[in-house]
């Protein structure tokens, strides 16, 4: 086991989630360093859970400015500081929410880092980028055994997305109590009554793994051959927005903005073609009047994109429980969640 | 456009009146979202003060706040966010009589993010009697789901019996305990005989009653004990006085005589491992886990235990003392001395027994009925609230939906499982047109106190009934106002004439709640229970028992209850924010 001791203090500030993942979960989360990218509204979600949860430390990497569209979902973030770094202007509020959590901002754009800069972390989540460039972070983080999740919130919509690579991980299940089964019906003397009332709260550990597919390959998958095709119903269709999306802003360099939102529309719409083109959907599949909902950032999808995501990177670092291997979509218009593995 | 709403939602969010019930781990997610959603007018309830154990997750909160007012904290911290919306903060109990349907009726919204069954109920009738649209939450560890309820259009909070608090019959408690549990149980009941509210069916002495001996040997044991042992017969609190509480003569009698006295009624040992008394001056202190694991987290040696178990029994003696003639304590978890009582005595009785001890970590929760909690599960839930929220206010309420967050993905890859909202149960006892129940019960045992506190209040949720009997005479047993019928408390109902097939008419002015009640009078229930509420509610009751029985291992930890601090005979109340979710297997 990594690390000393929880401590007094520890065991009282985390008592409720120990309760819930155990001192190893939590002396595993303490070791964890963790590199946040993008301090926009999701950003600001996942900075708030992992801090919260009792990390070491965490790095905010954002080189934006604080725009007026942050007002609308970045908590972290104070009116005042508009025109300002992103990462700057989010860190004293990320540190109050945890003293312990040892937390730094850091302003340099994420294309100028050398690849070693990247390696000093045990996770690594990409917020606000587009899809090359998290290709390039997963591929990166692969072949240095770093988790690696990545997520987006476009209005009404967002995903997660992680690739863990070979993941060890505990879970708990109910234990078979067959030994005091039988021993019941042997008769141990309890009425039936009592038998009845038996506690079933035991449990045993047993450890599992699980294999994570990277970004590329889930750009890769070919939704026109015949396999793929009957597979595209059961596939989410925010999967195909989140990628109209990141298209856009693969070719604009930006996202889509409610400054520009009738030019934006009409990219966004291109985009949608292209997709629905390339992958051989159908209208219903990928509904026309998404653009209507995919501006700015909505706070309350933040918080469950961000809370879904936060609480990966908690398993994934604490080595607990069986995480969503590998996609978690969330359509604010249909109210749906789903978990999706894509890629192979 | 100013965000991702269309321009009419925008209008609507940025022009209502909501009301946010509790400021704990759903209500800083959800105060947090709604700032930031547009949201403009909004009032914040909660009582509870700030504890160190909240910030973990409540974020709005910082160390400096501990002992502070949640409400008043979280108005403050949420104003931060969006310094141009307005808070009203009460720190106060939203079942408080100043907080009636005209306080409700002021909010186009309200959404609870509430705790416990008791303010949940409540403020569902209040919402029914504002008719004001409620989106209900609750989280327990990994799991959580939000709901809208709408009067006529949805079922209310109430409209399906909750799955009942686990209780443990009186004789596994104090003869036959088989399970850590049992013993802490055991070690609260006598928590309270000793220093707490006397109750006499927290006794923590051998049942000669047990249903397992047979009369003779109930008979003969009581015989024993009557030569020379009259201490048996006063209570436990004044014998424990006129000891002077001392440690020595507490624990030989509590894990050596009654022990012995047990070891007598030979039928309970037949098949079972006898318990083996101890004796205070000759304790082992060798502990069965390793010495440098911190105290919270070790199992603690007999000796240790006893070490413990004296010294809060002397702590102990001076707060009683403190409170000053007729006083008592009230057993809290978060109090040091009060929670290592349990913990030593529990787990000496359990040694005595052959149970496994647990550390008093683990105890802390069983006797807490502590519900794990953690950050990202209430950030989920309070995001998810909000989205109904906005359906409401965008006037598309078909579109509502009940959510429920999965620990894992379902078949269908659901982590977030929604589904329509059901319409109202046609007898709900709360929002039907004309509410009913049958209580069975034995006229002649209960008393009208017994009928107000544990039937009225506690089971049926109301908060201050008037109570008359359907006689054409209009008899007022219960007067929700002071002084006016406290002389009847301690008379039984067959004094009043109530007898099997008697109708009670009920009133709770403050949540506008009428229910007509029929007395079934039985001599006996099963189970030692007092009370019975039935009719189509135990039909369903049934069912859900039925079902939950089949879908056990499924539904993790997620064990509805209340939270009320008093436990019931032989019972530990399992308290949970999630409040519905096993109820889900009657479908």
């Amino acid at each position: 086991m990594s690390g000393e001791n929880i401590t007094e203090d520890e065991a009282a500030l985390y008592d409720r989630q120990i309760r819930l993942w155990g001192l190893d979960a939590q002396k595993r989360l303490r070791a964890s360093k963790v590199l946040l990218i993008g301090l926009k509204g999701l950003g600001a979600e996942v900075a708030k859970n992992i801090v919260l949860s009792g990390i070491k430390s965490l790095t905010l990497l954002d080189h934006t400015v604080v725009d007026e569209e942050d007002k609308n979902s970045q908590f972290l973030i104070p009116h005042s500081e508009l025109g300002k770094n992103r990462a700057v202007s989010s860190l004293e509020r990320t540190q109050c929410l945890n003293p312990m959590v040892n937390v730094t901002a850091d302003t340099e754009d994420i294309n100028s880092k050398s690849d070693d800069y990247f390696k000093q972390y045990d996770v690594i989540c990409a917020t606000c980028c587009q899809p090359s460039l998290l290709t390039k972070l997963d591929n990166l983080c692969a072949e240095n055994n770093i988790k690696f999740f990545a997520g987006d919130i476009f209005g009404y919509y967002g995903f997660m997305f992680s690739d863990l690579g070979k993941h060890e991980y505990a879970e708990e299940i109910p234990k078979l109590n067959q030994k005091s089964d039988k021993q019941d019906e042997e008769g141990s003397g309890e009425p039936s009554v009592k038998k009845a009332k038996k506690d079933e709260t035991e449990t045993v550990v047993i450890k599992k793994e699980e294999i994570f597919s990277t970004f590329q390959s889930a750009l890769d998958v070919d939704w026109t051959v015949t396999t793929n095709q009957s597979k595209i119903n059961r596939t989410p269709n925010t999967h195909y927005i989140t990628l109209a999306i990141l298209n856009f802003m693969e070719e604009h360099k930006r996202r889509p903005l409610l400054t520009s939102v009738e030019n934006d529309v009409k990219a966004l719409c291109e985009c949608r073609t292209k997709i629905m083109e390339k992958n051989k959907l159908t209208d219903k599949k990928f509904p026309v009047d998404f653009t209507e909902y995919c501006f700015s950032e909505l706070s309350p999808v933040c918080a469950i994109v961000g809370g879904v995501l936060g609480q990966e990177i908690i398993k994934a670092v604490s080595q607990r429980d069986p995480p969503h291997n590998n996609f978690f979509f969330y359509n604010g218009v249909e109210g749906t969640g789903m978990v999706d593995k894509i890629g192979n | 456009m100013k965000n991702s709403l269309s321009p009419n939602l925008y209008n609507n969010v940025s022009n209502c009146k909501v009301l946010v019930v509790g400021a704990g781990g759903i209500g800083c997610e959800l105060l947090k979202n709604l700032v930031l959603t547009g949201f403009s007018d909004i009032q914040v309830i909660d009582l509870d003060t700030i504890d160190v154990s909240n910030l973990n997750r409540q974020f709005l909160f910082r160390k400096e706040h501990v002992g502070k007012s949640k409400s008043q904290v979280a108005k403050e911290s949420a104003l931060k966010f969006n310094p141009n919306v307005n808070i009203v903060a009460y720190h106060d109990s939203v079942m408080n009589p100043d907080y009636g349907a005209d306080f409700f009726k002021q909010f186009k919204l309200v959404m609870n993010a509430l705790d416990n069954r008791a303010a949940r109920n409540h403020v569902n009738r209040m919402c029914l009697a504002a008719d004001v649209p409620l989106v209900e939450s609750g989280t327990a560890g990994y799991l959580g789901q939000v709901t809208v309820i709408k009067k006529g259009l949805t079922e209310c909070y109430e409209c399906r019996p909750k799955a009942a608090q686990k209780t443990f019959p009186g004789c596994t408690i104090r003869n036959t305990p088989s399970e850590p549990i049992h013993c802490v149980v055991w070690a609260k009941h006598l928590f309270n005989q000793l220093f707490g509210e006397e109750d006499p069916d927290q006794d923590v002495s051998p049942d000669t009653e047990d249903p397992e001996l047979t009369a003779a040997a109930g008979e003969s044991a009581l015989e024993k004990e009557t030569e020379g042992k009259e201490i048996e017969r006063k209570s436990t609190r004044v014998w424990a006085m006129d000891t002077g509480y001392d440690a020595e003569k507490i624990f030989s009698k509590l894990f050596r005589d009654d022990i012995k006295y047990l070891l007598t009624m030979e039928t309970l040992w037949k098949k079972r491992r006898p318990p083996e008394p101890l004796d205070y001056n000759n304790l082992s202190d060798e502990s069965p886990s390793s010495t440098n694991d911190m105290r919270d987290q070790r199992i603690w040696s007999m000796k240790e235990c006893a070490d413990v178990f004296s010294k809060c029994l002397a702590k102990l003696k001076t707060d009683l003392a403190a409170q000053g003639d007729g006083g008592m304590l009230v057993w809290d978890k978060d109090d040091d001395k009060a929670l290592d009582f349990v913990v030593s005595a529990a787990n000496v009785r359990a040694n005595i027994f052959g149970i496994s001890q647990k550390s008093r970590f683990d105890i802390k929760s069983m006797a807490g009925n502590i519900i794990p909690a953690i950050a990202t599960t209430n950030a989920i839930i309070a995001g998810l609230i909000v989205m109904e929220a906005l359906k409401i206010l965008d006037n598309k309420f078909d579109k509502c939906t009940a959510v429920y967050l999965n620990r894992k993905p379902n078949f269908r890859k659901k982590l977030l499982d929604a589904g329509r909202l059901d319409p109202p149960n046609p007898k709900c006892y709360v929002c039907s047109a004309k509410p009913e129940v049958t209580v069975v019960l034995n006229t002649q045992k209960i008393t009208i106190k017994f009928l107000e506190d544990k039937i009225l209040k506690s089971e049926l949720g109301m908060v201050a009934p008037d109570v008359e009997i359907d006689n054409g005479l209009g008899t007022i047993i219960i007067s929700s106002e002071e002084g006016e019928t406290e002389q009847n408390n301690d008379k039984f109902l067959s004094k009043f004439n109530i007898i099997n097939g008697s109708r009670l008419k009920c009133d709770d002015f403050l949540q506008n709640y009428n229910l007509n009640i029929t007395i079934a009078h039985v001599e006996k229930l099963e189970d030692e229970k007092e009370f019975m509420v039935v009719g189509d509610m135990a039909e369903l009751q049934a069912k859900l028992d039925e079902n939950s029985k089949k879908k056990e291992g499924e539904s993790s930890g997620a064990t509805p209850g209340n939270t009320s601090s008093k436990g019931r005979i032989g019972s530990v109340n399992y308290h949970s924010n999630l409040y519905t979710k096993q109820i889900l297997v009657i479908f």
